[in-house]
């Protein structure tokens, strides 16, 4: 049965490489709802992520004719949706905060100055809105590398290759990301968070 | 080691990576300093937890196509181009000398004696064993003319009860019917392609669109969201196509259930 899947996937991935736009429909079908979770990861919100995922099929379909069909088309695709996502980030960057810097005592969004309250909801709910925060608060390639490395469980080299880095740039993207979490975090640990 | 292990080490170790694990893991035993820092990292990042995933339905990759089908169509190449590639150029090539050959044989076919006259006859002709897989092909081409008409007939009261539906009401007796329709449309869609009937999966692919919109509407409905996909249904024209192919499909229907050789007249039309 598997053997079948993988068999019926390799033939639409044929049958899409030479112009079969039913044959990429069942590629679409096939792969949605992992690009989604992958393009939610990396922006944090639904409506980015439907975006993404949009914008990743297009980008895919326009690029079939590179795809080397020796390659794993999830893990092309997968990659495609990554790049989107930072694109997507980016562009969103630049429209709303055009003063955001690359710095590591830049604009970190710092947690509510209230102590935790005893409710261990609402002290778990005030975690994630400060993690969403000092997520916010890295560039999008920061964050790009952080949600690969800390969410996805991809190695380094994984996420050089994911986004077009050199080894030491996706190490130092992590490396950034991670201290500005901790920066933005560390009160919130300080107080028994 | 007498040195302290940097902090990007840690979030390295933190991660199972780094090459000197080992070495880090032995000094973490030994030095407050750096098993402290290390903790300090290790739980900080832990109070990071992998996002919940908000739930993606079933027919999430067909919403997905839905959306971005008319951009895939526009990015593909001029329907000459495909003609153009070296492989395809042979097919081109033998289509030409069979359009040249059919071209010849209608000029000699012209000076044969003309047929009778198409009068409406029940005369039928026994036919020949030849035929056999021919008729075959005939009898699952009418079984799937009869059943998209079918659906398509189901399809158009569901998609007439929303459109005539006063809002606000709850919807959920069509969603289910547009769900069931969904899933066999699909199916059709796909079979009617492969049968080469373009404009009958055409039809159905958009009709999918508007099923989905039905299947995927809140409960109980807005004005504002019943108004969109009336709107929907009424911009793509969706209820008069869908009854011009039953229509359609129907005559060819039960043109091609009538015996080898028998013509119909006028007389045997449907009146209404």
């Amino acid at each position: 049965m598997e053997a079948l899947e993988v068999g019926s996937a390799e033939a639409a991935l044929a049958r899409a490489r030479r112009g079969d736009s039913e044959a990429f429909r069942e590629l679409v079908e096939r792969h949605s709802r992992t690009v989604f979770r992958l393009a939610f990861r990396m922006t944090g919100n639904e409506h980015d992520a439907e975006d993404v995922v949009q914008e990743s099929f297009l980008r895919a379909y326009k690029q079939l004719g590179r795809f080397e069909s020796r390659a794993n088309f999830g893990t092309w695709l997968y990659r495609i949706t990554a790049n989107c996502a930072v694109d997507l980030m980016r562009s969103r960057q630049a429209r709303h905060d055009v003063s955001r810097g690359e710095s590591l005592d830049g604009d970190i969004h710092q947690p509510t100055a209230e102590a935790p309250g005893p409710d261990r909801i609402a002290q778990s709910a005030e975690i994630e809105a400060t993690v969403q925060n000092a997520l916010g608060g890295l560039s999008p390639l920061e964050r790009a590398a952080f949600t690969l490395r800390h969410y996805e469980g991809r190695s380094i080299d994984e996420i050089a290759t994911t986004l077009g880095l050199g080894t030491s740039a996706a190490k130092h993207s992590v490396f950034r990301a991670v201290k500005k979490l901790r920066l933005a975090l560390e009160p919130l640990r300080a107080s028994g968070g | 080691m007498a040195e302290h292990w940097t902090e990007d080490d840690l979030i390295l170790y933190f991660y199972g990576e780094g090459r000197r694990r080992v070495e880090i893991e032995q000094h973490l035993q030994r030095c407050a300093a750096c098993a402290n820092a290390y903790r300090n990292i290790a739980g900080t990042l832990a109070m990071i937890k992998t996002p919940a995933t908000p739930e993606r339905g079933d027919q999430y990759g067909l919403e997905v196509w839905q959306r971005i089908r008319h951009d895939i169509a526009d990015r593909q190449a001029p329907w000459w181009m495909v003609w153009m590639q070296p492989q395809r150029l042979g097919v081109l090539a033998a289509a030409a000398v069979l359009l040249i050959a059919a071209f010849v044989a209608g000029r000699v076919w012209e000076h044969q004696p003309p047929a009778a006259p198409t009068v409406a006859t029940n005369a039928t002709a026994p036919a020949p064993d030849s035929t056999t897989a021919a008729n075959n092909a005939d009898v699952r081409r009418r079984i799937l003319l009869t059943s998209v008409a079918d659906h398509l007939d189901r399809s158009e009261r569901v998609l007439t009860d929303v459109v005539n539906a006063s809002s606000p009401r709850d919807l959920s007796s069509e969603r289910e019917w547009a769900d069931d329709l969904l899933k066999t449309s699909r199916l059709y869609r796909q079979n009617a392609a492969d049968a080469g009937e373009r404009s009958v999966a055409s039809v159905l692919d958009e009709l999918e669109r508007s099923l989905i919109d039905i299947v995927n509407s809140p409960s109980p409905i807005s004005a504002a969201d019943l108004d969109n996909i009336r709107r929907r249904i009424d911009a793509a024209a969706l209820l008069f196509k869908v009854r011009v192919i039953s229509d359609e499909l129907r005559q060819r229907e039960d043109f091609t259930a009538r015996p080898a050789g028998t013509v119909r007249g006028p007389a045997d039309r449907k009146t209404s």
